[in-house]
């Protein structure tokens, strides 16, 4: 008995790979059948999301602890050439920690609250389906080192998207799917024919095969592999938002739900930076990146999205909107890092995904509290908001401050190195737009906090007629205000796992900052063997 | 190290308790900022007379790569104790300015925050943690500079956030190149770049200064602080004239003296510009302020101009120099806040802001105006007041440095000093208050009217004239941290050796 109790706990920790990716896939599929038995449909959600969390913890403790080299996983036991491999090395450990740790607290967060937000039950069970499918996709791009099986893990994850960005029952909301659809396809139609490319000339499907194949053919085939890296650059940049082809992302990320839009600017447009990272550095190798110039397009690119997307997003007086905006603005940091190729700016950009997943995730759940409390989506309109519900307007200030860079939040260390990367690379220009991206966060987060905290609610307006002035009548209007839950009896803080997710995240905001320990060396050894020359 | 950390925790328990407290328990609120300042105060003296007597006393943490260090040398000893001192001279007066007034919570609990910021911009022992404190006064001064929440006041907290973090960033730049360099070692360890030789040294100081520049107000980095006098007027006084601004200045003699040391910054070529900026701020800072007619405005930038009086000093990067900086960095707030205060003590009791319109007013606020009179010599820098010391070392420093057109430049803003604040008071004795303003709707208070029954200002001995003012709570609490200033200053002027310890510890430090 207590032999087979140990066999089973050996099985599934070999097979512990395999199981983060489909397990979530599983339920997805199954979850539909449990539609009217909602909360039965919930506890699976979140027990999936802390199984998953678990075995990323696990899976990152054992990369953590065999100092050197990758686990590869060969699926059904067939070795490369024909089979399909996992690897589980330092970049999967780390990316897939960051998506399970932030997919437990937005489950957290949709549970309870989500119902009335998209509309019936029904409507419910299909989100948690599209939401652990793009878990699912994201856990499987960490892991797979299969270039085929990236692009349909890609796909998985573009319409599960689509799906989010419709369910709430709106004519915006189908709009901007529409959008969102019909620019992702396109995105992934180039990435296809990317692989198509590379599938030609070297003719494998695994990672590491093709990068062999490629290193020794590519200066016959010049044009062919500049086309493919072409191709695969300009499709990921499309669905992960990279400016000027971000035109989708604030519409999607602004009209879906609320743990939808944290989820999508959190998480999704990341898992396509993971896969550009692993095409470019682990196929086409380091090497090539730099024959092609394309360390200098990404830095380029990646700086003008930096001031563009940050420039764009300060006139939004939508909240949502702000921080979508904010994202494409964001998302420049981490290409910039892709771009510097060296260690530091490398690690750096791989823990700035992971603090910016964190914060931005924080942000929209927060900002989505703060919308369903008050029925009002303009920042101009959330006056006095921080007063009522302190925990929800403290979780966005953290986050903030930590979108900013201030230290001891988790975005200083990601900036840090970032900037060190950049000194190192010689470039003198990134370090001054990592620097104004920051005081540009300032200036369009700044705001919100100002009104949220420091501004009094505003009168109801047959009592603000009714109102003479004077310090005694402000007094007794606040004393009114504290007193009087009747008027404003909704505008609390969100019930009681919503608050959970919310500190759940700000207290891994604020540990990432200040003890990045763990999360950072993974971030750093990934960089390292990225940038190891073939 | 006790005394280290209830230092710097002091100010955060403080805020803390005070938002906890009731919404309208403003005496209780009062007694946990007055409680909390003197607790901070006191432990900054422990810590410094440690420090002082040569003690090490220090705090490390290192969670992860960086290092964040307490860690004072005699040079963070002095500005703590200058801060927290002040701080509860600026509590009291808040004690009377805010009573009666909006949003007493929220001011008190960023007002300690505050502290403890301060505090902790003085004892950080490493170039990381400073830029920590450093970054983080900014978000707490914040809130009290938007106080009023009129959209001056917002406009001006836009602008304060924008230029701070900006200047943050190029340090921040410049911290991490340093930092990729040699490390993040304690500046009491010595010479941070001592072992340093890099090509980009000179680019390294521009940031630098250009950084901590920001929050000292050097000319044309200093346009966020006129603005920010949007804030209540004890914060204008404190923050503004003392603890932002002077984590600005202490940041440079840091940059100075621990992190390039006066041997190498002298072989910079940039070093040798760095004296004439401060002294263009000098008298630039003091013009401009001459033709402001608000009288906040004035004292704003008459605060850009004396802040580059220390930076002169540190900038001749001699010891005489160094000693001329400290001394004035220890005077000049005692006498700078004395300003402020009875400015804003004007405003309170006549509603006045503008000099032009403060024609008569030292016959209905004797004392105060006399007060500010005293300071007003101060900042000339008259003999029986310890900012005399200040200037006399300045100039002895720029002399020994070889700059002896610098000395000129001290004398010149001298005059201008007197151009600046002596008419104001010999108009507020002598002048006809203007006829069309009755003033009786702003007047409250025993002393007004009893000013205006007994007419003009030499019926009234001193002695009467403070009991009237002792009447008045509000105009007491508000008086008597002013008065108390001034003594101190007319004690240490006479008495400079009562300073001159510390001044000499921090000298002795950087020049062994």
């Amino acid at each position: 008995m207590g032999n087979g109790v140990t066999k089973m706990t050996e099985a599934i920790k070999f097979n512990l790979p395999v199981f983060v990716v489909i397990a979530p896939l599983f339920i997805a599929i199954v979850l539909p059948v449990f539609a009217r038995r909602i909360r039965l449909a919930e506890g699976m959600v979140i027990f999936v999301g802390v199984l998953g969390l678990a075995g990323a913890l696990f899976l990152a403790h054992i990369v953590l602890d065999r100092n050197s080299g990758t686990w590869i996983y060969q699926m059904g036991g067939w070795p490369a050439p024909w089979g399909i491999e996992l690897t589980v090395g330092n970049l999967a450990a780390s990316f897939l920690l960051v998506v399970m740790g932030v997919s437990l607290p937005v489950s957290l967060f949709a549970v309870g609250n989500l119902t009335h937000e998209v509309g019936g039950k029904q409507r419910t069970a299909r989100f948690y389906t599209l939401f652990l499918l793009l878990v699912g996709a994201l856990a499987g791009m960490a892991l797979t080192n299969d270039i085929f099986n990236t692009y349909v893990l890609v796909e998985v994850a573009t319409l599960s998207c689509c799906g989010l960005v419709s369910s709430r029952r709106h004519p915006r909301a189908a709009e901007a799917a529409f959008t969102y659809l019909m620019l992702a396809t396109l995105g992934s139609a180039l990435v296809l024919c990317g692989i198509g490319f590379i599938y030609t000339i070297t003719g494998h499907l695994n990672m590491g095969f093709a990068s062999q194949a490629l290193n020794e053919i590519w200066q016959t085939k010049r044009h062919v592999v500049w086309m493919a890296m072409s191709l695969v650059f300009v499709g990921f940049a499309v669905k992960s938002a990279l400016f000027p082809l971000h035109v989708w992302l604030p519409d999607a990320h602004s009209s879906a739900p609320s743990p939808a839009s944290a989820i999508l600017s959190g998480l999704a447009i990341k898992g396509y930076m993971i896969c550009l990272l692993k095409f470019f550095y682990s196929v086409f190798g380091p090497g090539l990146i730099k024959e092609f110039a394309m360390d200098r397009l990404l830095v380029l690119a990646g700086m003008i999205a930096i001031i563009a997307g940050s420039v764009m997003a300060i006139p939004q007086d939508d909240l949502k909107r702000r921080l979508a905006f904010s994202t494409v603005g964001q998302a420049g940091y981490i290409f910039l890092g892709f771009g510097l190729m060296n260690k530091d700016g490398l690690a750096g950009a791989l823990f700035y995904l992971a603090s910016h997943a964190v914060i931005k995730s924080t942000l929209f759940l927060s900002a989505g509290a703060m919308i369903s409390a008050t029925k009002k989506r303009k920042i101009s309109e959330l006056a006095g908001v921080g007063r009522r519900m302190p925990v929800t307007m403290a979780a966005f200030t953290a986050a903030s401050l930590g979108l900013i860079g201030i230290p001891l939040f988790s975005g200083f260390i990601g900036k840090w190195y970032l900037i060190t990367g950049s000194i190192e690379a010689g470039s003198f220009l990134p370090t001054v737009v990592i620097i104004a991206g920051s005081v540009l966060c300032a200036t369009y987060l700044f705001p919100v906090i100002r009104v949220a905290w420091f501004e009094s609610a505003p009168k109801e307006p047959q009592k603000a007629a009714a109102q003479e002035t004077g310090d005694a009548a402000v007094q007794r209007e606040t004393a009114e205000v504290q007193e009087g839950p009747v008027q404003h009896g909704q505008l609390k803080d969100p019930g009681i796992l919503q608050k959970l997710a919310l500190v759940l995240l700000t207290v891994a905001i604020i540990v990432l900052g200040t003890v990045p320990g763990p999360l950072l060396e993974l971030a750093k050894r990934a960089a390292a063997e990225l940038l190891v020359l073939r | 190290m006790l005394y280290l950390i209830l230092a710097l925790i002091s100010g955060v328990a403080g805020g803390l308790l005070v938002l906890l407290t009731g919404r309208n328990r403003h005496s209780l609120s009062n007694f946990i900022t007055l409680f909390f300042s003197a607790s901070a105060a006191f432990f900054c003296w422990r810590v410094a007379f440690l420090v002082f007597a040569g003690e090490r006393v220090r705090f490390g943490w290192k969670p992860g790569e960086l290092q964040w260090s307490l860690d004072p040398d005699p040079l963070g000893a002095v500005f703590g104790l200058i801060a927290s001192t002040l701080w509860l001279f600026a509590a009291v007066y808040s004690f009377g300015y805010m009573a009666g007034k909006e949003r007493q919570r929220t001011y008190y609990a960023f007002f300690l925050l505050s502290l403890s910021v301060t505090v902790g911009v003085a004892f950080s022992g490493n170039l990381v943690t400073l830029y920590l404190f450093y970054e983080l006064l900014t978000l707490t001064t914040y809130p009290l500079v938007i106080h009023d929440r009129t959209s001056g006041a917002v406009r001006a907290g836009s602008k304060y956030i924008l230029y701070n973090l900006s200047g943050a960033g190029a340090i921040l730049i410049a911290i991490i190149t340093t930092h990729s360099c040699v490390g993040n070692p304690d500046f009491a360890d010595g010479i941070v770049l001592a072992g340093c030789d890099s090509p980009v040294l000179g680019w390294l100081l521009v940031m630098f200064i250009i950084g901590f520049g920001v929050k000292a107000a050097i000319m044309p980095l200093h346009r966020w602080l006129p603005e920010a006098m949007a804030a209540p007027t004890p914060v204008s006084a404190l923050l503004h004239a003392v603890a932002v601004v002077y984590s600005g200045v202490f940041g440079i003699l840091r940059v100075v003296y621990s992190v390039f040391g006066y041997e190498l910054i002298g072989q910079l070529s940039f070093s040798k510009v760095l004296p004439w900026l401060a002294a263009f701020t000098i008298l630039a800072g003091v013009l401009i302020a001459l033709r402001q007619d608000i009288l906040k405005r004035r004292l704003a930038y008459q605060t850009v101009s004396h802040l580059s009086y220390i930076l002169l000093g540190a900038f001749t990067l001699e010891p005489w120099g160094l000693a001329g900086a400290l001394m004035h960095m220890i005077s000049y707030p005692m006498m700078k806040m004395t300003l402020f205060f009875c400015a804003g003590i004007i405003t309170e009791k006549t509603g006045e802001t503008r000099i032009s319109r403060m024609a008569g007013i030292g016959r209905i606020l004797p004392g105060t105006m006399a007060a500010f009179a005293v300071a007003a010599l101060g900042m000339v820098g008259m003999l029986p007041l310890n900012t005399f010391w200040g200037k006399y070392y300045l100039m002895k420093g720029s002399v020994a440095g070889g700059m002896w057109p610098l000395a000129t430049v001290l004398a010149v803003s001298g005059l201008l000093n007197a151009a600046c604040f002596i008419p104001v008071v010999v108009n507020a004795f002598r002048g006809v208050r203007s006829p069309d303003r009755t003033g009786g709707d702003a007047l409250q208070g025993g002393e007004i009217r009893s000013g205006t029954d007994s007419g003009a200002f030499g019926d009234g001995n001193d002695g009467n004239v403070l009991s009237r003012i002792l009447k008045d709570r509000r105009m007491a609490l508000m008086f008597v941290p002013a008065l108390l200033l001034v003594l101190m200053s007319i004690v240490t002027g006479l008495l400079p050796g009562i300073v001159w310890p510390g001044v000499q510890a921090v000298t002795d430090w950087f020049f062994q």
